[in-house]
């Protein structure tokens, strides 16, 4: 076995890259009022919060300028990179629209009307009893993408500004607070020169900035350093793939699987399952997630997938359809244990999946992305109270949030994703005793271990997975052309890695992508490999900051354009 | 039957392939066909088409910016009733179409590979699905696809008419500084009947000489695919597919090309497809017309010798 562990091949990157003072001379740059990063749930919600409190409190708008609120969105459109199961707790939601919408004029799916949850084996499939953290009765399927797209709209009509293709590039600092972003430039060629639709990024600048850029947020993560807000525990990922099939027939039920194709042994570390949502009559989604604490480099979460469809019970579901869209995105899994110590600093809020507010044996976050940012909002907002100091308004976005039901359902919950750490069966029975107690037993708190810290093996796993035959089965590129990804070629590399390194490593970079970015290369003679890069290819999943690599925002409009996951 | 106006786009004179091949699908729709060329000393260019041509001859319209050229057929459009302007892609005729949109308060759909004279149909969702477009406006505005549509001899005799040129005093905002083009040989991919494209499987970029050789046999261009531009084998110029060119020739030999659907998007509307490749298992034999498996530096040299014999 090697001894290879992707963290002692650092990116060269540093946090303090994407930390910066302000460039632009002060009549340059870009004034809002309120600033949020990232059109998602989190963002939006905070963004149509504001817009509430602005309808009610139109004497404030003077002193919020032309642009009361704007919301920066990397993607080519609102929705264009949200991408989850998803059925969703309409909890959030009913409370951010509470006296303005009913629950059926939100963007569902179809509600939850009936569960199933299957332990697989190669060629069996075992119903076993529903986890009651998983049960999702008065749940709905979405798409999140879609949710996004009709969150913008309301935003909009409330008169936020959405600016899309607009990459948050780096924090800007001055005095010790937040007072904005600087957005990224477009129109650079690969070497960084500026060809001829060359357009420099803008400082723009604001009361508070509120950053919601999801799963490994590029600001968030340089601001948790900046601050000193990470907490004792380090943050760990899962990898999800998702398609969406059009089905024949109907699926009557949301299905979970467990088991197949994962192992279930200690060493392995594999821990994940699978998703099957009907989405009206006509659609199905199916994905599988993988904890990113896996060790095996040749694993593929994509490969996986396709292994799951090949399941005489998943085959029957899928059998007659046509797969329409395909998907990739990191899902913080460490819970409370790995939240940070505060979520707001001088200038800044953190909201959703950026700061890790999932729950992970629930498999939920929409809801609680959605109440941070509107408790965010109103923390935001009190700024504009007179005789509250700015300090104390935001303080009080960490006094609202701890006394949420995101904190005490966190909470309960908090030591489930490490048991599984320990093996599939011996996780399971710690998981079903810490529902039982509330969370009381076992005492304590488990901790984590960066994903990148497991050191590598390889077990010829890959050997198992099908070959693709384009009808139920697709390679990665094929996929990636169904994510809508088509990435302008000849702009900077956005990935930050080292290129030489073991070949484990290289294997496991290869196999993580679910994008095909990375391509092993020839030895150099003194152990190590080349590693290749084909930058464009990338959804932005976040895999690989997870793994020894970091993502950085590409060009604003980069990646894949979903509009279905 | 629906009155229409072709945009022809001339490069020094010399109309351009992609707006002839519009002038003859708008020619197939029946009714009043026109089509009208703007320039300066364009007459000879008008002359040469064959059927009704208007012609906006003036100095002021020497350099090819989108403004002067919206006002004189909006003018066109207004005064002669004209219920469908009709464009091929180019970055000129994006601009003129886009302006004269803005200007008419005319819908314009982007892409189309067909028209009838009152509907069109474009490709969709990246070219997996081909929908049909309509538009609810009086006046139709379309822009063909690069490469759609061939040009057919129109067989008519010229009948060369003058628009009137009345130019905005806004239109004569911007002047052009400077024209520059890129160097090259041979026809553009875009233009070329035959295309010679390589991939990865040339194995090295001095390999690209066997593509070059090919193609000059042919009398072709030569193209490649993304991942031999990103390994700096080709310029990104030659580069077909999703995030490159679309090329439609009537002959596409692929060289050492696995067609990956993003090469395929790019290339698939080619007349003949003929690929070698020693993968029996690469993507591209299921769009091939003709496939090779085989060794392609054994196949082409002698394919090249071959080709030369018979032309000689």
């Amino acid at each position: 076995m090697s001894d290879v562990r992707p963290v002692d091949f650092p990116p060269p990157w540093s946090p303090a890259e994407a930390v910066a003072p302000p460039t632009d001379p002060v009549d340059e740059r870009i004034e809002v009022g309120f600033l949020v990063v990232g059109a998602g749930p989190a963002g939006l919600a905070a963004a149509i919060r504001l817009g509430q409190l602005l309808e009610e409190h139109p004497e404030q708008a003077e002193r919020l300028g032309d642009v009361p609120v704007a919301v920066l969105e990397k993607g080519k459109a609102p929705g264009s990179h949200l991408l989850s199961g998803a059925v969703v707790n309409p909890r959030g939601l009913q409370r951010l629209f509470a006296g303005r919408k009913r629950l059926d004029e939100l963007p569902f799916l179809g509600p939850v009307h009936g569960e199933s949850v299957l332990f697989l084996t190669k060629r069996r499939a075992l119903r076993i009893p529903t986890p009651p953290t998983m049960v999702n009765r008065h749940n709905h399927v979405a798409s999140l993408s879609q949710l996004g797209r009709w969150l913008a709209e309301e935003a909009e009509a409330l008169g936020a500004t959405i600016l899309p293709e607009t990459s948050a590039e780096r924090l800007i600092i001055d005095g010790g607070r937040v007072v904005g972003v600087r957005t990224g430039d477009r129109g650079r060629g690969r070497a960084g020169e500026e060809l001829g639709n060359f357009e420099p990024g803008s400082d723009v600048t604001a009361r508070v900035t509120i950053l919601a850029e999801g799963t490994q947020g590029h600001l968030t993560g340089a601001a948790l350093e900046r601050f000193g807000l990470r907490g004792e525990n380090p943050q760990v990922w899962a990898l999800g793939v998702k398609e969406v099939w059009k089905v024949a027939r109907p699926l009557d039920r949301v299905v979970h699987t467990m088991g197949w194709p994962l192992r279930p042994g200690r060493r392995y570390r594999e821990f994940g399952g699978s998703f099957i949502y009907p989405m009206g009559d006509d659609m199905v989604t199916v994905g599988l997630v993988v904890g990113l604490d896996y060790r095996d480099a040749e694993l593929s979460v994509h490969d996986l997938l396709q292994e799951l469809k090949t399941h005489p019970r998943v085959r029957r579901i899928l059998d007659g359809g046509e797969r329409v869209q395909w998907g990739a995105k990191t899902i913080p899994e460490g819970g409370f244990v790995a939240l940070p110590k505060r979520f707001h600093a001088p200038g800044l809020l953190l909201c959703g999946d950026g700061v890790g507010l999932v729950n992970v044996p629930a498999l939920k976050g929409i809801h609680y992305a959605i109440e941070s940012g509107r408790l965010a909002a109103e923390a935001a907002w009190r700024t504009l109270e007179r005789g509250v100091s700015a300090r104390t308004a935001l303080a009080t976005y960490d006094e609202s949030l701890r006394q949420s039901f995101i904190w005490k359902e966190l909470r309960e919950v908090r030591n489930m994703r490490q048991a599984f750490g320990r093996g599939f069966y011996l996780g399971g029975a710690l998981a079903g005793a810490m529902t039982a107690s509330k969370g009381r037993f076992p005492p304590g708190d488990a901790r984590t271990e960066r994903d990148a810290e497991h050191s590598l093996f390889t077990t010829d796993r890959a050997a198992s997975y099908p070959a693709p035959d384009g009808q139920l089965t697709f390679d990665k590129l094929s996929s990636v052309f169904a994510s809508g990804n088509r990435t302008r070629d000849d702009q900077p590399n956005h990935i930050r890695i080292q290129t030489r390194v073991p070949r484990e490593l290289a294997e496991l970079w290869a196999h993580l992508c679910p994008a095909q970015v990375y391509e092993v290369g020839g030895a150099d003679g003194d152990g190590t490999v080349e590693v290749k890069l084909a930058p464009s290819n990338c959804v932005q999943c976040g895999a690989i900051t997870a793994k020894g690599g970091r993502l950085t925002p590409p060009e604003g409009g980069s990646g894949p354009e979903y509009t279905l996951t | 039957m629906a009155k229409t106006l072709v945009f022809l786009e001339h490069h020094e004179g010399v109309v351009q392939k992609g707006s002839l091949g519009v002038l003859a699908k708008a020619a197939q729709t029946g009714g009043d066909v026109a089509g009208i060329v703007i320039g300066s000393g364009v007459r000879a260019a008008a002359e040469g088409v064959g059927g009704t041509v208007w012609v906006a001859d003036d100095e002021r319209l020497a350099a090819p910016l989108p403004q002067p050229r919206v006002d004189v057929i909006a003018k066109l459009v207004r005064d002669e009733g004209y219920e469908n302007v009709l464009f091929g892609q180019s970055v000129l005729a994006a601009d003129v179409a886009a302006g004269l949109a803005a200007r008419l308060g005319a819908g314009l759909n982007w892409g189309l590979v067909d028209f009838d004279g009152e509907r069109g149909r474009a490709p969709a969702l990246q070219d997996t699905v081909v929908v049909d477009v309509g538009w609810s406006t009086p006046v139709r505005i379309g822009v063909f696809r690069a490469g759609a549509l061939d040009p057919a001899d129109l067989a008519a005799a010229p009948d060369v008419r003058e628009a009137v040129v009345e130019l905005e005093d806004f239109s004569s905002a911007a002047e052009m500084v400077e024209q520059a083009h890129a160097e090259q040989q041979g026809p553009s991919i875009e233009d070329a009947d035959v295309i010679v494209a390589g991939g990865r499987g040339l194995g090295e970029p001095e390999k690209f000489a066997l593509a070059e050789d090919l193609a000059q046999a042919l009398g072709g261009a030569v193209a490649a695919t993304r991942a031999v531009v990103d390994a700096g084998w080709y310029p990104y110029s030659a580069q077909v597919g999703q995030t490159g060119k679309t090329v439609s020739p009537r002959l596409y030999v692929a060289l050492g090309i696995s067609g990956a659907i993003q090469h395929k998007v790019g290339m698939q509307g080619s007349n003949v497809i003929v690929s070698i490749n020693k993968d029996p298992n690469a993507p591209i034999f299921e769009y091939s017309d003709l496939g090779v498996v085989g060794d392609l530096h054994e196949i082409v040299p002698k394919l090249v010798e071959l080709v030369r014999a018979r032309r000689s």
